[in-house]
């Protein structure tokens, strides 16, 4: 036996049916219509949003989620962690870093965040691979530019 | 991912459920990485946490995902949806708690409102026996209750590491003699638990 090496947000790439995510959204719009939304319809649904593939969908997670974590200071535990992951899948890895890291720095030993700060990491560092070698490709063509333009002058000279 | 789909002769999936603090992290951890955390170093899991295991088994690989979610109500409705397309499901309980131990029926009545297949492998798990001066489940009375729900029950400890690997083992092997739950893909029905006041789908129209 043995586990596979690098953890992946299972969670987070696990869309809900659209059936699910929408009873989801029908008892939040529910309850936003009769001006009494708990903080538990609404945490169920950012969470599903969180989980769909969809990008707007995603971002309006997130939005939820921040609001919960300003009104609900119980819940802030897991809105760092979602909103951790949803930033994650939007891509916006140093937003995902910054929430993560703030759940791990009241959970040291929390193995959720341990383990996708991970994953922020391994995506940040390809991030900054990948700067690094757009970087050098523009640093180098400017030098090969250099080169041959240092060459159309000793040509001239010649 | 580490390994190409083909190696594996089946994956499986295998799903946590019981209260909080009976201990199904410390399982996994104790299974998956072989350690133990002290109490204070416990974080209550957020939602669900997730693991992938190589396992072999009559030399056959297989690879196990293991679902291990959150006990405390708050995430009650959002593990419903969990139960899709599961094969095993480790029912946990502390023999230092009573109350873990009583609420298995009302895990039991989620298990089976959410998982269709009459053939996924049940099995209870009375974690902590390192306990054993402030034992309050006996043996007997578990088994008994295992037997009354027709499920496979195993005693263990994540932190001692009694039983932890068998008590996993087994639950692979009955999945794998029962085929019909892992070579055909079963489709399951949507399902998301509402807690309270959940729109009914319209009552059927009274008129007979």
């Amino acid at each position: 036996m043995s586990l596979t090496d690098l953890p992946y947000a299972a969670d987070a790439e696990s869309p809900l049916t659209i059936e699910e995510l929408s009873v989801l959204r029908r008892q939040f719009e529910k309850e936003v219509k009769e001006d009494d939304v708990t903080t538990q319809t609404k945490f169920n649904y950012a969470w599903g949003l969180i989980k769909s593939r969809r990008k707007n969908e995603q971002q309006l997670g997130v939005r939820l989620l921040a609001e919960i974590f300003r009104e609900s200071p119980e819940r802030r535990r897991e809105c760092l962690y979602y909103l951790a992951l949803g930033h994650f899948k939007l891509g916006e890895y140093t937003h995902a870093r910054d929430y993560n890291d703030q759940l791990l720095q009241r959970e040291p030993n929390n193995l959720q965040a341990q383990s996708l700060k991970k994953l922020i990491e391994d995506k940040l560092n390809r991030e900054g691979l990948m700067g690094a070698m757009i970087m050098s490709g523009v640093v180098g063509a400017i030098a090969i530019g250099g080169l041959y333009i240092a060459s159309l002058f000793k040509d001239k000279r010649k | 991912m580490a390994g190409t789909i083909d190696e594996y002769h089946a994956t499986l999936k295998i799903l946590l459920i019981g209260n909080s603090n009976v201990g199904k992290s410390s399982l996994l951890l104790r299974f998956t990485e072989d350690t133990f955390l002290p109490k204070d170093d416990v974080s209550a899991t957020i939602g669900v946490d997730f693991k992938v295991v190589d396992t072999v088994i009559n030399g056959k690989r297989y690879k196990l995902t293991i679902w291990d979610t959150a006990g405390q109500e708050r995430f009650r409705t959002l593990t419903s949806s969990y139960y899709r397309g599961v094969q095993g499901v480790i029912l946990v309980y502390d023999v230092s708690k009573r109350e873990s131990f009583d609420q298995l029926d009302s895990w039991f009545g989620e298990l089976n409102t959410y998982c269709s297949s009459k053939d996924v492998v049940k099995m209870i798990v009375g974690n902590k026996v390192d306990k054993e001066h402030s034992r309050v489940i006996s043996r007997k009375e578990a088994e008994a209750y295992a037997r009354k729900m027709q499920t496979l029950f195993i005693e263990c400890s994540a932190k001692t590491r009694v039983c932890v690997k068998e008590a996993f083992d087994e639950l692979v092997e009955k999945i794998i003699e029962t085929p019909s739950l892992w070579q055909k893909k079963e489709k399951q029905p949507d399902n998301i638990n509402l807690p309270r006041s959940a729109p009914t789908k319209q009552e059927n129209s009274a008129c007979c």
